[in-house]
């Protein structure tokens, strides 16, 4: 079946969403929840599975929508389909600070390997899967654990990930040394493995961890520089509520007396 | 799929860019044959090629030949594995290492996947396991102390759940029974509690409660008798101790496992619904029917007992359900009377008839409030 081909354009800076346009009769897939507005002409669909056409039968929608829970999804994908005549957009926001990324399959050989709850949106007909890391030593240590996702087809598809994201094209045999949770996607050609920081003292007191993960190409690499569970960390360790440090400014001293004189610029 | 069906490739050549350039593959003789899509083809003999498998789960087959030898660069060819199919068919020698290497993996991850699985499951096992020997060796260090407070605890609550019969013929029949049942020196204590259920327990601290129900069912002393010296058996040998240890032995386990650590507070409340396994009720029948010997009381009445109440299975299932597998115990009782015949029995001499019509008539009679 072919795929859809969708017109798209990514609105905002950090905080981005995607809005895709669609011909009549097309569809686009989203994960649930990422909707964030459509245009009149525009039927919201939710199915089980992920839509695309490889499932047939009640096994097969079983067995998908099960990988999708296991990737940490939802059961559910919504289709958005163009009922009306003429052009219609439907727009799908990030869950949090970050780029939207557009990829085009075709041009990545029909397969990218994504961290887990990557995905945004699709035209239709990419599939959904779930790639079992099988390097156990890099499922436990290189920080995206044992279960990647797979998206699958010739369209378009809008991966999502914290920070800026970084694309790269590595050349056969280049090995890109990464932090631990900061690879956000590769083509399945790029070998991923660990490799152990080298010195005790600087896996102690580097604040790198005990392993890298390499990256080496050839294939492409998406990488963020900000991964949710790390924002996430600050903002509590920043919260007072959370019981926190709590402190604005660098210091108490920046905190309580020049803070409160020169940083209060309401 | 016709052999010379083009195999869709990706070629970097050794002095080309990052990005690479997609090509046809073909096998032409003892040749590779590299069509890219905006370069001269190349072929390549078989004897220079190199194959290794590559890329995430090894999904992938790099093609490496050098175009110079002096090069320490290669030609580069990628192949998805869905597609590689023909090439492996032309010139299968070639996949041998990287086809070992992709195995390996696999198995590596299916062996690991087993493991981590199993980890904490055999740590349950084990916990599970370690549950009885455990619990023996904590009630082996109960003093007698904590044994006595278990017992008032337990009085306590059985006085708080009803009324109990502290006077009349039941209650003094009851006393004498327990007289004779006791050894010197040996303190129990023996309380009557007025209750519906065909049922008598036993706590640890010598204490037995019997309810009214079964002396109302029984027919004789020697019934009762045979009852009350089979729950002292519980007693003497602890079981209700160590179904204590082990209960909070299985929750420590279960709220360890579960991260509750709150429900470990609840296990206390349940001394006086206790269910003994199998081997401790066997256990306690012969070590009750020693007991009986010794006082020189019928063991016949014991058994009579026990043979009533599985003919009343039906009807009176609370006994029933603490006392499970009452044919067999049948049984095995008989077999151990005729076993060892001992002295001639010396009767205990309560009429009962006037006790169990009493219970049954008047059941409130001689009743105190509980508080």
């Amino acid at each position: 079946m072919a795929m859809d081909v969708v017109d798209y354009e990514i609105f905002g800076h950090e905080m981005q969403y995607v809005e895709v346009e669609l011909d009549p009769g097309e569809a686009a897939i989203g994960e649930a929840g990422a909707m964030m507005y459509m245009q009149d002409g525009i039927q919201m669909d939710t199915i089980f599975g992920d839509g695309s056409q490889q499932q047939s039968g009640l096994f097969g929608k079983l067995l998908g929508a099960g990988k999708r829970l296991l990737t940490g999804e939802t059961l559910f994908t919504t289709v958005f389909h163009n009922e009306g005549h003429g052009k219609r957009r439907v727009a799908f926001a990030a869950p949090y600070p970050g780029k939207i990324v557009p990829v085009d399959l075709s041009a990545v050989g029909g397969t990218l390997i994504c961290q887990k709850d990557s995905f945004l949106a699709a035209a239709k007909g990419v599939s959904l899967g779930i790639a079992f890391q099988k390097k156990l030593g890099v499922g436990l240590f290189g920080g995206e654990g044992f279960i990647m996702q797979k998206l699958d087809g010739d369209g378009m598809a809008f991966i999502h990930a914290g920070g800026t994201l970084m694309e790269k094209t590595l050349a056969p045999g280049e090995t890109l040394r990464v932090d631990t949770g900061c690879i956000v996607a590769f083509q399945p050609s790029v070998d991923f493995d660990i490799q152990y920081a080298g010195k005790i003292k600087t896996a102690l007191f580097g604040g790198e961890g005990l392993f890298f993960a390499t990256l080496s190409g050839p294939g492409k690499v998406w990488l963020q520089s900000l991964p949710l569970s790390r924002l996430a960390d600050r903002i509590v360790m920043a919260s007072r509520a959370a019981g926190g440090g709590g402190k604005e400014g660098g210091s108490v001293l920046g905190g309580i007396g020049l803070g409160a004189l020169l940083g209060d610029d309401d | 799929m016709p052999a010379d069906a083009p195999i869709p490739a990706r070629f970097y050549p050794a002095e080309g860019d990052a990005h690479g350039h997609p090509a046809r593959l073909s096998w032409d003789g003892d040749a590779l044959l590299v069509r890219p899509e905006d370069a001269p083809d190349r072929r390549v003999p078989a004897a220079n090629l190199r194959v290794e498998a590559r890329g995430f789960n090894h999904s992938q087959w790099a093609i490496c030949w050098s175009g110079d030898p002096a090069a320490s660069h290669t030609h580069l060819l990628i192949v998805d594995d869905a597609h590689i199919g023909p090439l492996r068919r032309a010139a299968p020698d070639l996949f041998v290492v990287g086809e070992q290497r992709r195995q390996r993996t696999h198995r590596r991850f299916r062996v690991g996947i087993v493991a981590l699985a199993a980890v904490p499951l055999i740590f349950a096992g084990g916990l599970l396991l370690s549950v009885e020997p455990l619990a023996e060796r904590v009630v082996a260090h109960i003093p007698p102390s904590v044994e006595q407070q278990i017992g008032a605890a337990v009085l306590a609550r059985t006085r708080a759940a009803g009324p109990m019969i502290v006077e009349g013929p039941a209650f003094d029949a009851l006393q004498t029974i327990g007289k004779r049942l006791a050894r010197p020196g040996e303190a129990l204590q023996f309380h009557l509690a007025e209750r519906p259920d065909i049922n008598a327990f036993a706590a640890p601290g010598g204490l037995v409660v019997v309810n009214s129900a079964l002396m109302a069912e029984a027919t004789s002393a020697e019934e009762v008798a045979g009852v009350l010296a089979h729950e002292i058996a519980h007693v003497e040998l602890r079981h209700s101790l160590k179904q204590i240890a082990k209960a909070a032995g299985l929750r420590v386990v279960v709220s360890a496992l579960s991260g509750d650590y709150a429900a470990l507070g609840g296990w206390a409340a349940q001394l006086g619904e206790l269910k003994f396994s199998r081997d401790a009720e066997r256990e306690a029948d012969a070590r009750g029917l020693q007991r009986l010997t010794e006082a020189r009381i019928d063991p016949q009445g014991m058994l009579r007992f026990l043979e009533g109440r599985a003919a009343a299975a039906p009807s009176g299932p609370a006994l029933l359900s603490t006392h499970p597998d009452t044919v067999e115990r049948i049984s095995a009782l008989r077999a151990a009377i005729a076993a060892a015949p001992g002295v001639p029995p010396q009767a205990i001499g309560i009429d009962w008839s006037p006790v169990a019509r009493g219970l049954r008539a008047a059941p409130g009679r001689g009743m105190m409030p509980s508080d």
